[in-house]
């Protein structure tokens, strides 16, 4: 009797797996051999409040490059996995994403741990990989010219936030790192450059980013008489961390990254608890027509720095296939940096990129992300940076410099 | 479609080999081990810096791997020699976290949150990625194939047999005559050798390890495993893993043929296909694919 259960099972098993691969093959073959491009976005986890934003960004240009007549007139497919925000899953989706999709690139990473796991996949596979991802220590993996990454590092951000901190006055800065891979070399780049101007960093805790009470750390804030506090943390601790400065009655300037107090922050927290937090992010390109243009496709939808840096990643992806002639992973890789930087005719769209570039001239991408020029290591180069103040439940710009 | 099949089969590999080593303690002994990712990161980092600091031969870094997490098991043993059950499985749990918070902040030895890249493969850049995974598959099924016969065959044996009765009353074990604490650390030394073995595994393949890959997710994927292959026998738990890589991957490619509903969607879709599978299972067949025969002959 048990033995007829199993056999049951098995040949349900072995139906399911055999439709599937069925489902697969159709999949692969059924067109004429369209470009597949992956992505490869957090859509649950930590990173589930970016991915499907990121996702949708990278959709919206595969569109309009294939209403352009895609690459060459072959049509482009978006193929995308969920990361989960976890490497080991991250690199489950890769290997689907390259060795069943057969992607020629993939864009879209988020989590440092997550591109870090990935990236090894993706050069050896001779895959080129567009990432958000900050960790200083991704673009000195030995990646063969793979790496493409338009979030400035952890570095480059600090430093230039302790400059503009110093400039408003700020002379004791409380850093309350989550612990991250840039929770030590931030502290690092702000001791030094508060250091170098007469300012200093008052106290440094680096908090287990799960922690759902901060009292003690709080304290210990108030305590050290600092006017400035840095929240270097993501969403949910931060989250708690301004309620419970809020309680505790502390009047000195909050500081933060973009990510971790998005717009979002307004509807779980009341405006007297937000309001003054200054939030500071590499910013798109806002005056620029292809954030405008983005801006407008996604409607009531924010854009926030990674979606409109995927936009800009699917965007190059694209154009360097159309440039080299050939869409394979090498030929996008050797092509990135003669389409984005350069004397070649400024462009802000896919359209307008592929037309040009099928007329034989030289192409100049500049992005809703901002330039994207790269340096010899993939790192980009000169993003400008956004900063700015919550009041009464929205934000307003202070600077864009 | 190979390659990607054939590096499924590898991570289905590590989950058998984790499988195995739980099914010692949890399985046999019916000690709860939810901290049996701990055992698998101790593995993973102790043949990961042994090879990248002190470029250690692969094998003797595997089984390095292996003999620290067993060592970290015997000690685990008797700490929780007295706690059963629920509480057994708290402590386990936290011992896990333990192993990942320590990971994260001893930056001077582990890199921090960063993890260690580069970790050396056999032959890793000097053959071809698909033939790489090859090599690699062929290591990690042998190293099931050998696990499986070693555990099968101390299951079956008089030893085996202690552990069953200490699983079912120490009680009993201990009026038979039993000395059921030294009978416990064994288990858990084994079964923690096999976990350290397969995370020293795991960390040669995947080149990069990091303490956010040894999240409490992955243990609950392995106790899924082997729930679903059938708790205390060894065959269930090579099955069981299988069964949940299958499961994880299937998904995949059933959520993206469902017309009309958006990606995140998709992919909430896919978890939830996941957990609902697992929740009929074990309604309609709590125990297991392939159930543990109690009555048992010298030999599997």
């Amino acid at each position: 009797m048990m033995q007829t259960t199993i056999g049951r099972r098995g040949a349900l098993l072995g139906a399911a797996a055999a439709f599937s691969s069925f489902a697969i093959g159709g999949r692969a073959f059924s067109q004429t051999t369209p470009v597949v491009f992956g992505a490869l976005p957090p859509l649950t986890g930590a990173g589930g409040p970016y991915g499907p934003a990121m996702l949708r960004a990278a959709q919206g240009v595969v569109e309009a490059a294939n209403s352009a007549g895609g690459i060459k007139g072959r049509q482009i497919r978006l193929a995308f996995e969920d990361d989960q925000t976890n490497p080991d899953a991250g690199v489950r989706g890769a290997r689907k994403l390259i060795d069943v999709d057969r992607v020629q690139a993939l864009m879209g990473t988020w989590a440092s741990s997550v591109t870090t796991a990935v990236a090894p996949l993706c050069w050896e596979n001779r895959v080129p990989l567009f990432t958000v991802s900050g960790a200083d220590s991704i673009t000195l993996l030995p990646h063969q010219g793979h790496i493409f990454r338009t979030q400035p590092n952890s570095r480059l951000q600090i430093e230039t936030a302790s400059k503009w901190l110093l400039g408003k006055g700020a002379k004791r800065v409380f850093h309350m790192a989550a612990q991250s891979p840039f929770a030590q070399s931030s502290q690092d780049v702000m001791t030094a450059t508060l250091g170098a101007a007469g300012g200093a960093v008052s106290g440094y805790i680096v908090y287990e980013r799960d922690k759902t009470a901060f009292r003690s750390e709080v304290d210990t804030i108030m305590k050290s008489n600092s006017d400035t506090v840095m929240l270097n943390g993501y969403l949910p601790d931060v989250t708690i961390l301004l309620r419970e400065l809020y309680r505790a009655g502390f009047d000195g300037r909050r500081f933060t990254f973009a990510y971790a107090a998005p717009a979002s922050v307004f509807g779980t927290l009341p405006n007297e608890v937000t309001n003054g937090l200054t939030t500071f992010q590499p910013s798109p390109d806002l005056n620029s027509p292809a954030f405008t243009r983005l801006k407008a496709a996604f409607g009531s939808t924010e854009v926030d720095p990674y979606s409109a840096q995927v936009h800009d990643h699917a965007t190059m992806a694209i154009l360097a296939a159309a440039q080299g002639g050939d869409a394979t992973g090498s030929v996008i890789r050797d092509n990135v940096r003669k389409i984005c930087q350069g004397d070649g005719e400024k462009v802000d769209n896919v359209t307008d990129g592929l037309r040009l570039i099928a007329a034989g001239r030289a192409v100049n991408f500049e992005g809703a992300s901002g330039p994207c020029e790269f340096d010899e290591r993939g790192d980009i180069r000169g993003t400008k940076f956004r900063y700015e103040i919550a009041e009464g439940g929205a934000y307003r710009v202070l600077e864009l410099v | 479609m190979d390659a990607y099949l054939i590096a499924m089969l590898v991570f289905a590999g590590f989950y058998a080999l984790m499988a195995l080593g739980l099914n010692v303690i949890w399985g046999l002994t019916g000690m709860v081990n939810l901290g049996l990712v701990g055992f698998f990161a101790l593995g993973a980092y102790a043949s990961a810096l042994l090879t990248t600091k002190l470029f250690w031969p692969m094998p003797l870094g595997w089984a390095a791997g292996a003999v620290v997490a067993a060592a970290a098991g015997a000690v685990m043993a008797l700490i929780v020699a007295r706690l059963r059950g629920d509480y057994l499985a708290i402590v386990t749990l936290g011992f896990a976290e333990v192993i990942r918070l320590t990971a994260s902040n001893e930056i001077w030895l582990t890199n921090g949150t960063d993890g260690i890249s580069g970790i050396p493969g056999p032959w890793r850049g000097d053959v071809s990625p698909p033939e790489f995974n090859l090599i690699y598959l062929g290591i990690v099924w042998t190293a099931v194939a050998v696990v499986f016969v070693l555990l099968a065959r101390l299951s079956h044996s008089p030893f085996g047999r202690v552990l069953r009765a200490i699983r079912e009353d120490e009680d009993v074990a201990a009026v038979a005559g039993k000395p059921v604490l030294w009978f416990k650390v064994r288990a858990f030394t084994i079964g923690a050798a096999v976990l350290g073995g397969a995370g020293a595994l795991y960390a040669h393949y995947n080149a990069y390890i990091a303490p956010d890959g040894f999240a409490p997710l992955l243990t609950i994927y392995i106790v899924l495993a082997l729930t679903a292959g059938g708790v205390g026998a060894m065959r269930g738990a090579i099955i069981g893993a299988l069964f949940v890589i299958a499961l994880l991957e299937s998904t995949r490619f059933l959520s993206a043929i469902i017309p009309g509903v958006s990606p995140v969607q998709k992919a909430a879709l896919r978890e939830g296909a996941i957990a609902l599978s697992l929740i009929l299972l074990l309604r309609f067949r709590p125990q297991g694919l392939i159930p543990e025969k109690t009555r048992t002959k010298a030999f599997p």
